[in-house]
Formats: C-alpha cells, sequence, structure tokens
C-alpha cells in the first residue's frame, strides 16, 4: 500500500485529520451561507464553534491514551450509556415531539449520540470476546441483546431516525465480526418486513381504490389493527411453514426443520412489530414516506423539501452560483438547509465541483476507517474502525442519497457538514479513537 | 494480521467496495444533475424566485379637433398578492380578512382569489385605482402579510367626466371568455378593456404593451428586491373629429330638454366629419374606473349605453317634409307658387286628415308649406306624387339603411311605402300616402340619418358615411390619416336644391324655426314633432348653418325622444350647437396662415380644422328671435305676417281620422 510509506508510518494519521478537517472547513462555510437569514444566526454560529472547540478537543483526547481502555471498561461504557439515555427520558427537553435533549449551560446536549458511540465500543468488546464462537446464531443473538436496550431507550424519546442508525452499525459489525449469515439475513428479514410493511400501508392508503375493489388488499391492510385478520395471517403463516417442511420432507430435500420454525416466528415478530411501528409512526413520518412513494402528489407538502433540495443542487452547475449567493437557500425556499439540507446548499453555491469535494474527502475518510480497521492491532480495535465506518458510510448515502430523491426524507445529518453540536462533537470524538487505533497499530510499538 | 486474532477482513472490503459503488453511483448522479441538466434546473430555481408584476401600460390619448385631450390616464396605485413558495394557507383567512374591512370585499369571495393565486402561482391584482386613504392603510398589511405589495400603474381618466360617454365608451374587466381568445396578445386576466364606443372600437390602437417587473421573492412571498423591468409602452393615439366645445353644448341642452333623453349629431357637410355625437341620458366613464370593479360591474348592468343618436329610430315627422320638397320640385308636381287651400284637415276617401294647425294655414304655398309646416298642403302634393315616388326618394336620401359610420350598433331604420309593404305582404292605400307624406306611419329614422340628409341639403346633395376620426397615431408606425367616404349622392337639380335651401331658412326667419335664428349666419332648418304610440311627442330639429356667401359649414339633427314640440324642445339645443360652433370659430386666434386665402372656399379634405366658419361677429343675443314670447296671439293668415306665429309649432296630426 503506497500510503503506509512516508508520513504516513508515523503515529498520527494526517490524511484522515486532513479529510475532516477539510469537510469541517467545507461544512463551516455552507452553514455560515445557510443559516445567515435565520433569525438565530448568531446563536447558530456560537454553538457551532464551541461544538467545533469541544470536539476538538474530544478528537485530541481520544488520541491521547490507549484505546483498550475501552474494551477493558466495557461494562462502564455500556453502564453509561444506558444512564445518559435514561437520564434523558427524565431530565430532557421536548423538541419537536421528542424529549432527546438535555440542557446545559451553554448548549443543548443529545445523549443519543453519546450513546451510539459508547455502544459501539460496548458492541465490539463484546464481539470480541465472544469470537470464537463467531458462527453460531448466539453469536448473532448476543449482539442483537446488548443493542436492543439501547434501542428501546431512544425509541422511548421517540426518536425514529436516530434508532435507524444503530441497524448499520449492528448489522456492519456483526458482518465484519464474522457472523453467519443465515441469523443476518433472519435479522435483515425482519428489519425489512417491520420498515416494509408500514411502507406498503402507506402506499396502499394512499389509493384507497385499491382497498375497496380488492378483498384481499383490505384485509391486508386490516392487518394492523392486531385483530381477527392478524390472528388469521399467524395461523397461515405458521400453517404454510408446516405445509411446506411436510413437502420437503416428501421430496426428499433436506432441510432442517428448525429453519421453517424460526422462518415462521421472524415473519410473525415482523409481522408484529411492523403493526407496532406502523402505530408509533408520526404524521409528519408518514408523510416522508408518502413523500418518497409519490413524489408528484402534493409538491407542497412533504416531498417539497426534496423538490427544493434537487432545484437547488441542481441550479448550482459546475461551478455553483457562490457562496453567499444560493437563491434557494437565500430566500427560504431550501429548508432545513444548515442541518439534514447541507448538502444541497453546497450542490447550489459551490456547485459540481464543492459537491464532489465532498464525495472525495468522505471516501478519504471512509478509507482511512477501513485501512485502520485492517491494520489495527486487535480484533477489538478492527472491530470499532468497522462500527464507526459503518454509521459514517450510512449517514453519507442516507443523506446525500435523500438530498437526490433516492431515499425517503429521514431525518438523517451529514456528519462533520449539518449544524449540530452534539453529531460533530461526538463524530469528532469517533474520529479521535480511530486515530487513536491507527497510532497504536503495531502490536510491539 | 490473522495472528492478531480471526478477522474477517474480506467482509470488511466487500462492505467497502458496496460503499465505493454506491457513491460513484451518487457521483454519477450529481454529474447529471449539476452539469446535464443544469439548465433546466437552473431554469426553475430562476422561476421560483422571481415573480413578474405586470404594469399597466397608458393607453393613448384621445384628443377632440382641436388637440383637446377627452381621455388620458392618471397614475394609480393598486394592490397586488404575490403567493409565496412555502406561504401558510391559515394566513390567507387573515389577510382576506383584514382586505375585506378595508376595500369593502367580500371576504371569502377575496379568499377564494388568494387561493387561486396560491394555485396558479402568479401574481393577482386584488384592488386598483385606490384612493389615498385607502392606500396609507393598505400599506401597513404589508409589513403583517408577506406577499401584499403596492404598485404604480396607468388607469384611464376622463378629463372632462360626463363627457361623450357614448361614444368615447367606458372601460371595463375583461371577461374570461374573452380573455381566452386575447390571451396571447397579452391580456391578463385581470386586464382591462375598452367595452364601447372609441375605447372598444379602436382597443387594439389605443392599448399599451404593459410593463414588466421583475422581483425577486423569497419563499413567503416577500419581495426583496428588484431584478429589471421591461417598461412599458405608451398605446397609440386617436383624433376624433368631434369639436368638445360642441359637444359639451349640446350635451348640456340634452340635459337641458323637457325629457332629458334624446340625441344629437353634429356634422360638417363638406367633408363628413362629426363634430358631435351624443345621447341623453349619458354616464360618467370615470364612474365604472372606480377601485372595486365588481360594483363598476354592477354600475355597467345600469349603464344608460342606449345610443339614442344610432340606435334610437324615431318616425321624422315633419322634418321628412324636406325630403318632401325635393321630391316635388324634382318631380315637377309643384309649382313654387302653386297654392293649396288649408282648411284644418284634408278628406281622402271617407278619412279625414287633420292638419295640427286645427283652424286652418289658409291659403299656402310653397314657401309657406314649410315654414309653417302645413300638414295638408302636404296631404295634398303627397296623393299627388303617389306612394312608391315617396318611397323612392325615401331611398334617395338614404333611410332604410345604415349611414355606414363606422361605429358598433348603429341600426337602419324602417322605409315606409308601397314596395316596404308588398314585402311584408301587405296592401298599400291613400291613407297611407297622406301619413307619408308627413312623415308618420311606419317610417323610422335614426338622428344621424337625418343629420346625413341635412349636410346632404347644405352640400347639395352629398350623402356622407360620417366619420368621427381624423387621425390615428399608432405606436411605432406612421399616422393613419382618415379620408372622407361618400355614402352615394342625391341627384337633385341645382335650383331644387337652392330652393329647399331657400324654404329652410324660411322656416328659420319667419316660421317654426324661429328660436334658431342667429344673426349674422345663413340658417335653415326644420322642426319636426312626430306622434308615437308610446307617450308624449318625439321633437325634432334637423338645421345647417354657414356664413353669408359662403357654403354652409355646419348640419345637425336634434331629437328630444317623448320632448314634445320641435321647436321648443329641440330648437333651443340646435341654437346652442350652432353657437357654439361659431363662437369657436370667433375664440380661434384670427392669425390663421399667412397666404391667408381666408375668403377662398378651403378644399373640404384639407384644413378641416380651419374649415371652420370664420369669425363674424360676436352673436349678441339676437332680438329678432325672442326665445318665447309668451301668449303670442294667433295669426292664421295664407301669408304669413311679419309677426309670424312664434308658437306656431307642428301639428297634431291624426293619421285614421277622428
Amino acid at each position: 500500500m503506497k500510503v503506509e510509506g512516508g508520513s504516513f508510518r508515523g503515529r498520527v494519521d494526517w490524511a484522515l485529520i486532513g479529510a475532516w478537517a477539510g469537510l469541517v472547513l467545507i461544512g463551516t462555510v455552507a452553514i455560515l451561507s445557510a443559516a445567515s437569514p435565520l433569525p438565530h444566526y448568531g446563536q447558530i454560529l456560537q454553538r457551532h464553534f464551541l461544538a467545533l472547540g469541544v470536539g476538538s478537543l474530544l478528537f485530541l483526547l481520544a488520541l491521547g491514551f490507549n484505546y483498550q481502555v475501552f474494551q477493558d471498561q466495557s461494562k462502564v461504557l455500556y453502564a453509561a450509556a444506558l444512564t445518559v439515555l435514561v437520564a434523558v427520558l427524565v431530565l430532557g427537553q421536548v423538541q419537536r415531539g421528542t424529549k432527546g435533549w438535555i440542557r446545559l449551560p451553554f448548549f443543548s446536549f443529545q445523549p443519543a449520540e453519546l450513546a451510539r458511540i459508547l455502544t459501539t465500543l460496548v458492541l465490539a468488546a463484546y464481539l470480541d470476546r465472544r469470537a470464537q464462537r463467531s458462527g453460531t446464531v448466539g453469536f448473532v443473538a448476543g449482539g442483537v441483546a446488548l443493542v436492543l436496550p439501547v434501542l428501546a431507550l431512544i425509541m422511548l424519546q421517540p426518536d425514529f431516525s436516530t434508532t435507524l442508525t444503530f441497524f448499520p452499525m449492528l448489522i456492519g459489525m456483526l458482518y465484519c465480526a464474522g457472523a453467519p449469515l443465515a441469523p443476518l439475513g433472519a435479522t435483515a428479514l425482519y428489519g425489512g418486513v417491520t420498515l416494509g410493511l408500514p411502507l406498503l400501508w402507506t402506499l396502499i392508503m394512499l389509493h384507497p381504490a385499491w382497498s375497496t375493489s380488492s378483498g384481499f388488499l383490505d384485509g391486508f391492510l386490516r392487518l394492523r389493527d392486531m385483530g381477527g385478520p392478524f390472528v388469521a395471517a399467524l395461523v397461515f403463516i405458521f400453517a404454510a411453514a408446516w405445509l411446506a417442511w411436510r413437502l420437503t420432507l416428501q421430496f426428499r430435500v433436506l432441510v432442517p426443520p428448525t429453519s421453517f420454525a424460526v422462518g415462521a416466528l421472524i415473519l410473525s415478530a415482523g409481522l408484529a412489530s411492523a403493526a407496532l411501528v406502523d402505530h408509533q409512526l408520526k404524521d409528519y413520518q408518514r408523510n416522508r414516506f408518502v413523500a418518497f412513494l409519490l413524489p408528484a402528489a402534493d409538491p407542497r407538502g412533504a416531498s417539497y423539501n426534496v423538490a427544493q433540495a434537487q432545484i437547488a443542487i441542481g441550479s448550482g452547475g459546475l461551478w455553483g452560483k457562490g457562496v453567499f449567493s444560493g437563491t434557494q437557500s437565500k430566500l427560504g425556499f431550501l429548508p432545513e438547509r444548515h442541518t439534514d439540507f447541507i448538502f444541497a446548499v453546497i450542490g447550489e453555491e459551490m456547485g459540481f465541483l464543492g459537491t464532489m469535494a465532498v464525495l472525495a474527502l468522505y471516501m478519504l475518510l471512509l478509507w482511512r476507517m477501513v485501512d485502520t480497521a485492517r491494520q489495527a492491532r486487535d480484533r477489538y480495535g478492527y472491530l470499532v474502525c468497522c462500527g464507526m465506518a459503518s454509521i459514517f458510510g450510512f449517514h453519507l448515502l442516507v443523506n446525500v442519497g435523500m438530498c437526490l430523491g433516492f431515499v425517503p426524507v429521514a431525518g438523517i445529518p451529514l456528519p462533520l457538514l449539518s449544524y449540530g453540536g452534539s453529531n460533530l462533537a461526538m463524530t469528532l470524538l469517533a474520529l479521535g479513537i480511530v486515530g487513536n487505533i491507527y497510532s497504536r497499530r503495531y502490536a510491539f510499538y | 494480521m490473522s495472528s492478531r486474532g480471526t478477522r474477517f477482513v474480506e467482509r470488511l472490503d466487500a462492505l467497502w467496495l458496496a460503499a465505493t459503488v454506491a457513491v460513484g453511483f451518487l457521483g454519477v448522479r450529481l454529474l447529471h444533475m449539476q452539469v446535464v441538466r443544469n439548465a433546466y434546473y437552473a431554469e426553475v430555481a430562476e422561476r421560483q424566485r422571481t415573480q413578474i408584476i405586470a404594469q399597466a401600460a397608458p393607453r393613448g390619448r384621445v384628443y377632440d379637433r382641436n388637440g383637446d385631450i377627452v381621455a388620458t390616464n392618471q397614475p394609480a396605485f393598486s394592490l397586488i398578492f404575490l403567493p409565496g413558495k412555502s406561504q401558510d394557507p391559515a394566513r390567507l383567512a387573515g389577510l382576506s380578512e383584514s382586505l375585506a374591512r378595508e376595500l369593502h370585499r367580500d371576504r371569502d369571495e377575496l379568499l377564494d382569489k388568494l387561493r387561486e393565486a396560491v394555485r396558479e402561482e402568479s401574481a393577482i391584482h386584488l384592488a386598483e385605482n385606490l384612493p389615498l386613504k385607502t392606500m396609507f392603510k393598505l400599506s401597513e398589511l404589508k409589513t403583517l402579510y408577506p406577499g401584499v405589495d403596492l404598485i404604480v400603474e396607468a388607469r384611464r381618466f376622463y378629463p372632462n367626466g360626463a363627457f361623450a360617454g357614448h361614444l368615447l365608451g367606458y372601460m371595463g374587466k375583461i371577461d374570461r371568455r374573452a380573455w381566452r381568445l386575447l390571451r396571447n396578445k397579452g391580456y391578463r386576466v385581470d386586464s382591462w378593456v375598452g367595452k364601447a364606443g372609441v375605447e372598444s372600437r379602436y382597443e387594439d390602437i389605443l392599448r399599451g404593451v404593459d410593463g414588466e417587473i421583475r422581483m425577486e421573492v423569497d419563499a413567503q412571498g416577500r419581495l426583496r428586491r428588484r431584478l429589471g423591468e421591461v417598461p412599458w409602452q405608451v398605446g397609440g393615439n386617436i383624433h376624433l373629429t368631434i369639436d368638445s366645445r360642441i359637444q359639451k353644448a349640446v350635451e348640456e341642452g340634452l340635459r337641458a330638454s323637457p325629457s332629458g333623453q334624446g340625441a344629437v349629431v353634429v356634422m360638417d357637410p363638406r367633408s363628413g366629419e362629426v363634430l358631435a355625437l351624443a345621447s341623453a341620458p349619458d354616464f360618467d366613464p370615470n364612474l365604472l374606473l372606480l377601485p372595486d370593479w365588481d360594483e363598476g360591474r354592477k354600475g355597467a348592468a345600469t349603464l344608460p349605453e342606449f345610443n339614442r343618436a344610432l340606435q334610437g329610430t324615431y318616425a321624422p315627422g315633419s322634418v321628412f317634409k324636406v325630403i318632401m320638397d325635393g321630391a316635388l320640385l324634382q318631380e315637377g308636381t309643384v309649382g313654387i307658387a302653386d297654392r293649396v287651400f288649408c282648411p284644418g284637415y284634408h278628406t281622402v276617401g271617407n278619412r279625414t286628415f287633420k292638419c295640427w294647425e286645427k283652424k286652418g294655414h289658409k291659403s299656402v304655398d310653397f314657401m309657406d308649406a314649410l315654414a309653417y309646416s302645413c300638414d295638408v298642403y302636404f296631404y295634398t302634393m303627397g296623393l299627388r306624387l303617389k306612394g312608391p315616388v315617396i318611397e323612392r326618394y325615401e331611398h334617395l336620401f338614404g333611410l332604410g339603411r345604415k349611414t355606414g359610420i363606422d361605429f358598433p350598433g348603429e341600426r337602419s331604420g324602417n322605409i315606409f311605402g308601397p314596395e316596404a309593404r308588398k314585402t311584408r305582404k301587405r296592401g298599400w292605400y291613400e291613407g297611407d300616402t297622406a301619413n307619408l307624406s308627413i312623415g308618420q306611419g311606419e317610417l323610422l329614422t335614426t338622428p344621424i340619418q337625418m343629420a346625413v340628409v341635412a349636410a346632404a341639403v347644405a352640400n347639395k346633395g352629398t350623402l356622407w358615411k360620417p366619420r368621427y376620426v381624423k387621425r390615428l397615431e399608432r405606436r411605432a408606425a406612421k399616422p393613419e390619416e382618415h379620408a372622407s367616404a361618400v355614402a352615394g349622392r342625391v341627384e337633385l337639380r341645382d335650383d331644387v336644391w337652392q330652393r329647399i335651401r331657400e324654404a329652410m331658412v324660411h322656416v328659420v326667419k319667419r316660421g317654426t324655426g324661429q328660436r334658431v335664428n342667429v344673426p349674422g349666419l345663413v340658417v335653415g332648418g326644420k322642426t319636426g314633432t312626430s306622434q308615437n304610440p308610446l307617450g308624449e311627442d318625439h321633437a325634432w330639429f334637423i338645421a345647417y348653418a354657414g356664413r353669408p356667401d359662403e357654403e354652409p359649414s355646419l348640419a345637425l339633427a336634434v331629437l328630444i325622444q317623448h320632448g314634445g314640440h320641435g321647436s321648443s324642445a329641440a330648437g333651443p339645443v340646435a341654437r346652442k350647437a350652432i353657437e357654439a360652433a361659431f363662437d369657436l370659430a370667433s375664440a380661434k386666434p384670427a392669425g390663421v396662415p399667412a397666404e391667408g386665402s381666408l375668403i377662398d372656399e378651403v378644399p373640404p379634405e384639407r384644413d378641416i380644422e380651419r374649415a371652420a366658419p370664420l369669425p363674424v361677429k360676436p352673436p349678441a343675443p339676437p332680438p329678432a328671435a325672442p326665445p318665447a314670447p309668451p301668449a303670442p296671439k294667433r295669426v292664421v293668415t295664407p301669408r304669413p305676417s311679419h309677426s309670424a306665429p312664434s308658437h306656431a309649432e307642428d301639428g297634431d296630426i291624426y293619421s285614421e281620422g277622428d
């Protein structure tokens, strides 16, 4: 590897620092521009630079001591993660319908951001400890069980978007830890049913004619009510599994009988949690689904944001309209422009060159994480890097995909670019840990 | 590496590869959006940040023949609303509430309008031509509600108020159906358009090209700054042949007339130019330009739009005797000196036709017959002439067909005679001939037809196609002079014309038309009092006037609907018109051209302005023609004495005997 020569051989990963510094620079410029018409401009800048300072300190701090401490103290970290999440439920401020913020003298703090990093460290320690049994179902189940309490506490806030970011971390780390594919697939199936069914129901509800003309679709829609059709569906699933098992016996195809039972169980559980999720969905979240499914249905409603983001990005052209000159962001057409849609502001004001620079720096950052994972002195470091890289990659793909209209609006920020103090500080903390793993990559250092 | 524990680096590499592919895909999409499709998105972004506000351009001015402005423009403030991209629909209700209070309009209607603007994403005019006081109140709304703004526009203004309303027409909001046809000519849904008269007929010339202000708006619809503008282009001007002084005089006369209903047409017999065209009751076209067009629309519904000068048809009554005179002399039916004895009635078969003078005019000749409007003379002569001949002369003088004035809605009237009867499959009787001889029966004429007849007498036979436009000044084109057009000629011998004119002068000097005897001028005229089944008689007066030793320069027809007697009701209006016309000449600076051939006859086509009658003398109230001496003694002599019956009016006639 070319980069292992020269200055990269040292303790400090300058490429990593350069990448995040570049992203923070672009992000800061974009925030300066995007937030300028807002009434709390001064306050926003103040908080941003405060978070940047705190984050830089955390980055240096995380570089400073051996990361293996985290592995030793994983129980403490786990307890800390649960504590802050309980604390926010007790002390938290309600903002936009979720109780996710703790108010501190100078700023508000979002404990879920910290909990995600702590959970990554704890999960890495767990997976490392159980590495000998990585091929078993119990390995996967243990990982999931470890994360579930954290997810449950966040769901209680309730913060659907943040919960979502735990899944790629969980799946990514399990996958990279060598978990068997069947349970992973089962987990993916469960997740797919849980999220896919509400999506399907929303789509059917958008077309009332479908369900009135078709008894089947009507019954399908009534699965949500957990009543008769729900029970009938459960009975049907198990009957179908039993039938399939009998058929395989008949044709002398050798399939372990447990797989049918597990499959039926997963489908049932998915159905149940899907119904639960559907009940929990808030109107604005359902609207986002609608906007994603049928962008043309309501141009002034939920899909307005995405449409405006696309106009902003597309109108930026090759060179952009110039910083502070974007009409989409300056005149207020682009909503959430300094937070979730900061990428659209960059696209508008800095053009294709700006968006390409962002993607390139992100890929550099991701590559530094992947490379650090490869070179890490121990499996624990490897797993931590895999988790961080999964979180990063997921944020990047979902946020940019959202701005381009590929993904429903999920409220996922773009780390290092979006305005958001907790996220910025915690992201820098995470990068500090990755840098730490890199600097201690040689076992006999 | 494997020494440091089992890892699954190939799995990490697979994830890394997947991420690279996904990001590469995003990059390609960005390339497509930002570079390939940049023009499209840039246009969308540009469109939603700019709001084009149309600014109504000033319409062309309308001038009278002397260059006085009769229709122009005024700056006016309009309230506009610019729908914003992310405007809160709940605020529209509040806005409509506030606006309804200030503008005295229906709240729901305003709300509908605002909603439509939001739906169509285009700026609309909420109110126009705002009074100053309302404007200040509304400018406060500007700060409360984004999207509301005030702009300056040009609004039609008629400086003379209620003046020539029927001729000029008025302005109104374009209706939806017309807009669909005209939208590609630059009309907007809320454009104003000429609704009648000159405003409508010459809409294409008068209309300017509206200006555009390109404003930058934010997502709330607030105006941020001016990006640029396309200045408006003023519409083309129109110079009318109307003389506003005559027009004013006749309108005053009509308003002062007994019934307040009627029409006047004044023409220049040398060119066919209309000098005044009035119909009463009339209206002030400014009233239709009030801030609230809905109110204006209500006003328009009750507008006295009926233009009696062109659309009203009336039996000509004794005015027709001028045409009868032409027929009698031309056909040789009667000699100047032939006398008829008028006992006050005339018997045709078993029916008795009365003269308006119950006591009879005794012995009357050609001149007296017209001067005193002796019905018996015309019964007798008409019966000699026979119906078909009279009918031919009706046609000859242009009755029964439109004069061809370029104005919408003109009516043709109705011919009365054996041929006309035949087409309706009805017979013709001697009694009809008697009725026709005094202009009664089914004969119907419009005031403008009679003005053309009067002009034909004044110019010895030319039937003009009347016109009211002198010059059109189109935008970016050479001025277009309108030339006179002849609709036909009445071919009578010169001595016949001479006789008719003498007889008409006699009417004014000695007979029923003495009220119009303006000293210093040669005035010929004829009164008429036409019976009608609807009520009081219609009063007519047709006349021509000119300076001595010159061809007549003025011809007119006055009709006062249900006004009573021609002399007392229509006469004063005619007099006013003549006085105004010749006043005008004296008021004009005498220093006309240096070549100074003032006495020479000016060619009728050119120099129409100068061709107005030359100053003679300021016409002091003529002692010879007292307006209305009360209770004159009735002198009924075959030959008029010097104290002619100033009360002499046209007679009541009884077409159907006792």
